[in-house]
């Protein structure tokens, strides 16, 4: 609903993409671009495009927008961390002390956000998971997908047996049981290094849809496979909390971290 | 996080934690897991094929307080019950009985899938019905 008739706004930085990722998560026409001080059109961009001045965030900007950036999950990594660098640096308040106190505050939002959208951005997981977020397809609650039964079984097992070696521990061991323990640890230090070989998979089946997914967004009627890519992220990051949290229980009853 | 006292109850004092025979043909087992943290859920039950009445019915869960209060409090739910009013529960009479927040509601809907997977499963051995939605799997390879 929300988007039609919404031509978007030439935004700053030459980003022919951006049109097309507004269409998809800002359910709000985004309210007018033009500069409050000067009312010249700002560009979108962090400051206007016509007097310099801080301009204020839009509403419903996404992370993505906020980097001047198109949707992709395969992103040019060093170069945002520049780009984070460089903003940091722009809105920093000390360049702001003479300004007016709403310029500050402009300044200070900005910069928080700043922080907010680089931290989300950088990492490949934070950065699909946030865009399965803001396209509504992850919601807390509401996911009726199942992982492979085959994996919960193995990860049921492996729980099992990292019960066993709490409880192990927590009894203090008779000197006889002490060959059981070692044989347990071993046989959790084989898991864990096969569910790391697992994770390492996934990792790299995740790497091949975002490539896939960075296409589609080159689609002009992209919406159809989109929506099926997302499905398919969504359903490899299940797998993969399923898979980091046994990896991360296991390491901490093994003393690792 | 504050749990309410029903699911504190729950968390201290389980109520049938354990196993039954997975291979026994009257047991039905459901394993299920909860996407958005990682945990699982084990549901076992002995369904009477004559009767059709869950006659015992154990769990075992890795997973938070409240996945282990829904998961303690279905299997007091269904005993005595027959398979079609176990069916008949849902995530939301659970939700209701442990106050459980929103945030929790998916530790609840493990709880429910946990009992049609092993519904389904017991009836797949006695050879009702092949396919149930609980037990859809859609991996890719
Ligand atoms: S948080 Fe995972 S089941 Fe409750």
């Amino acid at each position: 609903m929300g988007c039609a008739g919404f031509s978007a706004p030439t935004l700053g930085e030459g980003d022919p993409e951006n049109s097309m990722t507004a269409t998809r998560t800002q359910t709000e026409p985004t309210p007018s671009l033009s500069c409050w001080s000067c009312k010249a059109p700002s560009g979108g961009g962090h400051f206007c495009a016509a007097c310099g001045k801080i301009q204020p965030l839009p509403r419903d900007a996404d992370y993505f927008a906020f980097f001047a950036l198109p949707q992709k999950l395969q992103i040019d990594e060093p170069g945002l961390e520049q780009r984070f660098h460089q903003l940091s640096w722009k809105l920093h308040p000390d360049n702001f002390v003479k300004a007016s106190e709403y310029e500050r505050n402009l300044a200070l939002e900005r910069s928080s956000e700043l922080n907010d959208a680089y931290r989300m951005l950088r990492d490949p997981i934070s950065r699909v998971e946030y865009l399965l977020l803001r396209a509504g397809v992850r919601k807390e609650g509401t996911t009726k997908q199942q992982a492979p039964p085959e994996l919960l079984e193995e990860v049921f097992e492996l729980n099992e047996s990292l019960d066993e070696l709490r409880e192990a521990k927590s009894e203090g061991l008779p000197s006889e049981a002490r060959g059981d323990l070692t044989e347990l640890r071993a046989k959790l230090t084989e898991a864990q290094q096969n569910f790391q070989q697992k994770l390492a998979e996934v990792d790299a089946e995740l790497n091949a849809v975002f490539a896939e997914w960075d296409q589609t967004l080159a689609q002009p009627d992209g919406d159809a496979a989109r929506k099926a890519v997302m499905a398919k992220l969504n359903e490899l990051l299940n797998r993969r909390s399923y898979i980091r949290n046994l990896v991360r229980n296991v390491g901490e009853e093994l003393g690792q971290n | 996080m504050a749990y309410s006292d029903k699911v504190i109850d729950h968390y201290n004092n389980p109520r049938n934690v354990g196993s039954l025979d997975k291979k026994d043909q009257n047991v039905g087992t459901g394993l299920v897991g909860a996407p958005e943290c990682g945990d699982v859920m084990k549901l076992q039950m002995k369904i009477n094929p004559e009767t059709r009445v869950i006659e015992d019915a154990k769990f075992k869960t890795f997973g938070c307080g409240s996945a282990i209060a829904s998961s303690s409090l279905a299997t007091e739910w269904v005993r005595g019950k027959t398979v079609e009013e176990a069916l008949a529960i849902k995530n939301t009479d659970i939700v209701r009985e442990l106050s459980l927040p929103p945030v929790k509601i998916h530790c609840s809907v493990l709880a429910e899938d946990a009992i049609k997977a092993a519904i389904s499963d017991w009836k797949k051995k006695a050879g009702e019905e092949q396919t149930a939605e609980a037990s859809a799997t859609s991996a890719h390879s």
